[in-house]
């Protein structure tokens, strides 16, 4: 009876006769969420902190002539003021934003950190910040990235020379070689372009050609948790980072590097993280470094949400200029792009996936691709969840659409024809290994938003679009540890940052690999001081590749369990196998040893056997890349222009789903942001640079009003490397958004809006009422 | 500015704390008594994060000040479970995948509890009014509507 149980819950999740990988599991860290005892950076103290306040540049763009800090040394309470002539030696790098903790000379955005106030008492910190009196040489400010582009433009800063990439490497695996400029000065810091065929010869052919440009804003990830770091130099000659990080051993390599350490003398631990999306890889940890070696203190830095939106990494605005051109019967002949990313005062942005994410749906003979990367006077940008990817895929999934209207195609099947699928190029020529865009598409097809496309034409104001969006995901190293104890339960080790629910997922990995139920598999995070390594949680890879290694660490410590009991049952291994906590003869299932018992012979004192330790180790070299389609249902109010949502589905390849319960959490909080920022989000900017909308007020964000239930469909195309098929699955769900908005809306309105987000008074504007 | 003395009772007992004037509840409930589970997202009340229940009246903490929670009762998320027995609320967000990041967390469920005290069998739509004080970014929301769907439906049935 219980089998049949099994097997009938089996078939509902298309898990393929696994056990535990396959099942909704609930997260192992629940509990202490939900009852507020999860510890985050803030929660935390160090005997003698100091809480750092930091002093914001009141200018966009400026020189540097003097800091007074007297006032603000003698306030009452103040532990120290450190400015840029304070700070122990670090390696500067200018043309990195981390580079530079506090600057000399050029200041370069609204909000750059220029000195800091250190306080037992944060709000004795605060005030004395006040006090401090700078004198900066204000000078004007490029704002506009198109303008800044110009060859006879403005400088936004002094020539950049050797710009890290490592950054924007750990979220895509897509190659980041750049063009180079002609050895004069500009605003351009990087350009790249893809080309295939003869677009020209494609435009010629086609029976449409659409030609437009698209503008989409400057966003901010608004993880509710703002960076939290804190940092301790101790007397040995060690330094521990505690910091809200996708990223801890990345930020030991930096900081080791920045600070003349051996990294085996730098310790950081990735506290619990309140959300990051791309925004928490590397940022403040330097600077509180610093702050702690000046002062031989504990010294902890909480941004407050209004710095966190003025001088964090936000997402870039993108103009995308595109034509396009297709056949009668749908085939798209020619891609022709350009695209400029607004990178703020440092380089950032992720062109060369901006560039890759526009060509990369569908088979095109003839693509012709530049993007570049401008340096403004704003706060430089980062990764925002599949970063880049969305502004591009704004473009041409509108173009695909318009294009299918001017032929009077169906917007699905016009993409089916096209779609891109194994052994198809990317636009940098790589060729695609198998991926799951098509079947995402049959999949939407068949949801009900799209299903109930009639009904919603026949109401005036209700349009319902689709548009389909994807991610390479990134690639790194990764390692993990399995450890059986006495009791017979397991612990697995990981250095990996969970920022999605993957250590549940581990936990189910190898809860089937040993077959013991997940109660008895514990997964433990550790520092980069005592955890195997793992690259950051970013580019969607942690279950890819961690996942990876933690299977084989399971199957390895497996491989150990056998043996031994091989020993004591008096056969080979090949004739053992494992079952619910007992290894046994497969032809004589009463003939077993159970966990508990090979646990305490390999750990007791004077015990036969040597401890069961576990070790995987991967490399990831093959993409494995994720696609989504979705659709939406929206209506229009055509008095105030106002766009509510009233449906939404995604069908997203997973590969294979190892927990669905959190895969459909990603695929919905994905999209959540993809509405985000088609509707609402936008970093405003004045004509000096300043932010105007610093705050979770006004700067929008989707709440429970607007949002409906978000209908998810898992398609399940398998990976080749993957655990159990698994792919990327994180990113994707953003990119979509914008296209599928604007689709919808042109379904109920007849227009497209080229700029988001879309707000009413757009809306107003493009429907002529306005 | 010297400090007062203010009396509260906090998930039950009573405290009674020296505080600066302008400090606010939440900072009081965190630094001063050690209950960190309530969060500080934005410090200016748009975000939900550092909900409390306040004389049965959910409120922003980060938004009322110390001295004006004088003599008031306070429930934080740490006094939500009942002899390590979670409530409603937090088994079903739990059991729906209601909870990512967890950072949003204890002031959602502060916020669906208060809605739950109210209105014991919300409809979808009051749910949504219910819960749109408080920002979550990880999830769009779709599985904390059914953690409260169930955690209703569970408080209906007497499980």
């Amino acid at each position: 009876m219980a089998q049949e149980t099994k097997t009938r819950e089996e078939a509902e999740s298309g898990s393929n006769g696994h056990r535990y990988v396959g099942q909704r599991q609930t997260r192992t860290d629940g509990a202490a969420k939900v009852t507020g005892t999860t510890v985050y950076a803030d929660d935390m103290k160090l005997p003698r902190m100091l809480h750092a306040k930091i002093l914001g540049s009141p200018y966009a763009h400026g020189r540097l002539k003097g800091i007074d800090t007297v006032k603000a040394r003698q306030f009452p309470g103040v532990a120290a003021v450190i400015t840029h002539a304070d700070l122990p030696e670090y390696k500067k790098s200018p043309s990195n934003r981390r580079g530079i903790v506090f600057p000399y000379d050029e200041i370069l955005f609204y909000g750059q950190p220029i000195a800091a106030v250190l306080a037992s008492d944060p709000d004795v910190a605060e005030q004395a910040l006040a006090l401090i009196e700078l004198n900066i040489e204000a000078l004007p400010p490029v704002l506009d990235p198109v303008e800044a582009m110009k060859p006879d433009a403005p400088l936004v800063r002094s020539t950049l020379t050797d710009i890290d990439r490592s950054e924007e490497q750990g979220h895509v695996a897509v190659d980041l070689e750049s063009g180079d400029k002609e050895g004069r000065p500009s605003n351009v810091a990087s350009e790249t372009p893809f080309k295939r065929g003869d677009v020209e010869a494609g435009f010629a052919e086609a029976d449409v050609v659409i030609e437009r440009t698209w503008r989409s804003s400057m966003t901010h990830q608004s993880y509710i948790e703002p960076h939290s770091t804190i940092a301790d130099f101790d007397a040995a000659g060690e330094l521990s980072v505690w910091t809200s990080t996708q990223a801890p051993f990345y930020i030991r390599d930096e900081l080791a590097d920045a600070l003349g350490l051996p990294e085996s003398r730098v310790r950081v631990t990735a506290t619990e993280v309140g959300g990051g999306f791309g925004g928490k890889i590397y940022l403040t940890e330097l600077m509180v470094s610093l702050l702690a070696m000046a002062v031989r203190r504990p010294v902890k830095y909480i941004m407050s949400r209004h710095e966190d939106m003025l001088a964090a990494t936000p997402a870039p605005f993108a103009q995308v200029e595109l034509k396009t051109g297709m056949k009668r019967d749908g085939t798209l002949t020619a891609i022709q792009t350009k695209l400029i990313y607004d990178s703020g005062a440092f380089p950032g942005a992720a062109v060369p996936a901006g560039a890759t994410a526009i060509g990369m749906y569908y088979k095109c003979a003839n693509i012709d691709i530049v993007g570049y990367e401008v340096l403004t006077n704003k706060v430089s940008v980062g990764a925002l969840r599949a970063p880049a990817a969305h502004n591009a895929t704004f473009a041409i999934e509108c173009h695909m659409d318009i294009m299918a209207k001017e032929l009077r195609l169906d917007p699905i099947e016009v993409r089916l024809k096209n779609v891109a699928e194994e052994g198809d190029p990317l636009p940098s020529g790589q060729a695609y290994p198998r991926i799951g865009l098509r079947e995402c598409l049959e999949a939407i097809s068949e949801s009900e938003v799209w299903k109930g496309r009639a009904a919603a034409s026949a109401h005036p104001n209700r349009g319902v679009g689709i548009a389909v969006g994807g991610w390479m995901g990134g690639l790194q190293p990764a390692s993990a540890m399995v450890c059986l104890n006495p009791d017979g339960t397991v612990n697995v080790t990981v250095g990996s940052a969970d920022i999605t629910g993957v250590n549940t997922s581990f936990q189910a990995i190898t809860a089937e690999v040993l077959d013991i139920p997940p109660d008895r598999v514990h997964v433990g995070y550790g520092d980069t001081k005592t955890a195997p390594f793992a690259g950051m949680s970013a580019g969607s890879k942690t279950m890819y590749t961690v996942g990876r290694a933690v299977k084989l660490a399971a199957e390895d410590a497996k491989e150990q369990m056998l043996s031994i009991a091989a020993q004591r049952l008096e056969t080979t291994p090949e004739e053992l196998e494992v079952s619910n906590g007992t290894v046994r003869v497969k032809d004589d299932p009463d003939k077993s040893l159970t966990f508990t018992r090979l646990g305490r012979w390999t750990t007791n004192f004077g015990a036969p056997f040597p401890v069961i330790i576990g070790r995987g180790s991967i490399t990831a070299r093959k993409v494995a890349p994720g696609f989504t389609a979705q659709a939406a249902e929206v209506e229009i109010d055509p008095d105030t222009g106002e766009v509510t949502v009233r449906k939404y589905a995604i069908a997203q390849d997973a590969g294979f789903a190892i927990n669905p319960l959190s895969v459909e959490g990603q695929m919905q909080g994905g999209v959540s942001q993809g509405i985000g920022l088609a509707l609402w989000e936008e970093m405003l900017y004045d004509d000096q640079g300043r932010l105007l909308n610093g705050n979770l007020l006004d700067y929008r964000l989707p709440t429970t009003r607007d949002l409906p239930n978000i209908e998810t469909i898992i398609v399940e195309v398998p990976s080749e490397e993957g655990p159990y098929g698994a792919r990327i699955i994180g990113e994707p769900s953003i990119v979509a958004g914008l296209a599928v908005i604007d689709n919808a809306i042109a379904d109920a309105t007849g227009v497209w809006l080229s700029e988001s987000p879309f707000t009413p008074e757009r809306v107003l504007r493009a429907t002529g009422k306005l | 500015m010297p400090k007062q003395i203010i009396n509260l009772k906090v998930n039950g007992e009573q405290h009674e704390v020296a505080v600066e004037p302008n400090w606010t509840l939440l900072a009081t409930v965190r630094e001063a008594l050690s209950f960190t589970g309530s969060k500080e997202g934005c410090g200016t009340g748009d975000c939900g994060a550092c909900s409390m229940i306040v004389d049965g009246r959910l409120i922003t903490s980060c938004l009322m000040l110390a001295p004006e929670a004088n003599g008031r009762e306070i429930t934080s998320i740490e006094g939500l479970a009942k002899d390590g027995q979670l409530n409603h609320v937090q088994q079903a967000f739990i059991d729906t995948g209601g909870v990512q990041c967890g950072f949003c967390t204890p002031g959602m469920v502060m916020a669906a509890t208060d809605l739950l005290n109210l209105n014991k069998q919300p409809t979808f739509q009051e749910i949504r009014d219910g819960l749109a004080g408080n920002l979550c970014r990880c999830t769009g929301y779709t599985k904390i509507y059914q953690a409260v769907e169930l955690a209703a439906q569970r408080m209906t049935s007497g499980e």
